[in-house]
């Protein structure tokens, strides 16, 4: 399966993009996530304040068969949502690097459990 | 299981070429879906599809009694269908329980087919086999010589024409007949216009090959699961299963009591249902299977056995079984989600109205 992977970005094994700006980090799901999931139908996502470590769940993706949880690549607390995913969740599928899902001030930028776009496309090789 | 040790359907490898997304069920590999399941549900409620079931339990019951001994091992009546008509039916345990759920075609006066699900097709063989003798007839497992395509939508007539299968005096629904290699029949899964076809693997794989030249969309189990739970249909392992009787699941109109002798009368006679079955749709969440179902004092009187993002009517849509003593008076359902309660909107009909009701 070919997908692509913005060699800018950093990435998780549960296929979550990262964008990080400073103490800001912009978060959605990967080509290959969207792919996977298929018609992405339901996205839900959290209030501004909430706040999460990494690897806590901070939102729901659901495509019409499955449902996935969304985990925080990072700590921080969220500074926005991205409120037109919730009324129009196929924009996950259509581009899901312009579809973030959620912002973070960060509260650590050390990044260095993340993965970068080669590491992360040899991870979703030895997926297939 | 790991793939090297599932089934394969004779038409597998077409499945791989056309890139499908294969996941286990009933210990085949099979396609969940080729494109997109929005784009095959609405390819079968607005045009045509074609879905590969040949995972599914062909028995075979041929000799005097064949109609007999169909007629009392399920719980509708067989009898009095005339030749060429087919029967959805229960069959049950003498205590009452669903073993499965099937579907039976009088071939002729003394031929039966009966189409049984591929998960319970050595649960279903292992019951019925055992009163087989008592009969004047011979019951055979014919599961692994047949293929089966399911055509489904408003224009699989118009398919059938252009491939000259369409018999001279059509066939009404729930109707069967044998038609050169075929056997033909005007059943579905889908709540749309269609036929089952019923061949050998090579004529069957033939047939699919035609069919996707045609331009007839092939479609997975996901897409088959969405359009089945539209129109309200029961899958077996969700709305029915080995706990409950055909009764619990709002199918009493399987059940007829007034016939003669089948499995499961004296227990059906007595039984008194313990759930009901509630259809329930949510504007903006979608419900799933085993989620909570709720009352409006917040107690908990049921859940979820199937649920789904609709994609005819774009709402969260469920059946539910709920516990008979606890069906609310106000008719208010909620589903929790997660954290939150959402109020679901209980309906009586089916969420979508196919051609067939």
């Amino acid at each position: 399966m070919s997908h692509q992977v913005p060699a800018e970005l950093f990435y998780t094994k549960d296929h979550e993009w990262v964008r990080v700006e400073g103490e800001t980090a912009t978060v959605g799901i990967t080509d290959f996530a969207q792919s996977a999931l298929g018609d992405i139908v339901f996205v839900e996502l959290p209030a501004a304040g909430s706040t999460y470590s990494h690897g806590d769940t901070f939102g729901v993706v659901e495509s019409i068969k499955s449902v996935s949880d969304l985990f925080s690549p990072l700590d921080g607390e969220v500074l926005e949502k991205n409120e037109a995913l919730e009324a129009s969740p196929d924009l996950c599928n259509q581009a899901p690097y312009e579809s973030w899902m959620i912002k973070l001030k960060l509260s650590s930028t050390n990044v260095s459990h993340l993965l970068n776009a080669k590491s992360y496309t040899e991870f979703c090789a030895s997926l297939d | 299981m790991t793939n090297a040790e599932l089934l394969k359907t004779s038409l597998h490898a077409s499945h791989l070429e056309l890139k499908a997304k294969m996941s286990p069920f009933a210990g085949y590999d099979m396609p969940v879906q080729y494109t997109s399941v929005k784009e095959e549900v609405l390819s079968v409620r607005q045009n045509v599809g074609v879905f590969d079931v040949s995972h599914m339990g062909e028995f075979f019951v041929r000799g005097t009694d064949a109609v007999k001994f169909v007629d009392e091992m399920i719980t509708n009546d067989f009898a009095s269908a005339p030749v060429g008509k087919a029967v959805y039916s229960p069959l049950c345990r003498d205590n009452g329980t669903v073993i499965d759920d099937l579907i039976a075609y009088k071939l002729a006066a003394d031929e039966v087919l009966i189409c049984v699900n591929a998960s319970n097709i050595a649960k279903d063989w292992n019951w019925i086999s055992q009163f087989a003798p008592q009969y004047n007839c011979k019951l055979t497992n014919e599961s692994d010589d047949f293929s089966l395509l399911a055509l489904q939508g408003p224009k699989t007539v118009e398919i059938m024409q252009k491939l000259e299968l369409l018999p001279k005096h059509d066939l009404e629904y729930y109707a069967a007949l044998r038609f050169g290699n075929f056997i033909l029949a005007r059943t579905g899964y889908t709540g749309e216009d269609g036929f089952e076809i019923f061949g050998s693997h090579k004529e069957i794989k033939n047939l699919w090959t035609k069919l996707l030249e045609l331009g007839v969309a092939p479609c997975g189990l996901a897409a088959r699961d969405v359009l089945r739970l539209e129109v309200c249909y029961p899958l077996y392992g969700h709305e029915l299963n080995d706990e409950i009787t055909p009764l619990d699941a709002g199918l009493k109109w399987t059940v007829k009591l007034q016939k003669p002798k089948f499995k499961g009368q004296a227990a059906l006679v007595e039984a008194q249902p313990k759930f009901r079955l509630a259809k329930l749709m949510l504007e903006k969440a979608i419900p799933r299977e085993g989620y909570a179902v709720l009352d409006s004092s917040g107690q908990t009187i049921g859940s979820v056995t199937s649920g789904t993002m609709s994609v005819s009517i774009n709402k969260g849509i469920a059946l539910a079984l709920i516990q008979k003593d606890q069906w609310p008076k106000d008719e208010k359902f909620f589903i929790q989600i997660r954290q939150n309660l959402w109020p679901a909107e209980y309906t009586s009909k089916a969420f979508y109205q196919g051609a067939h009701k």
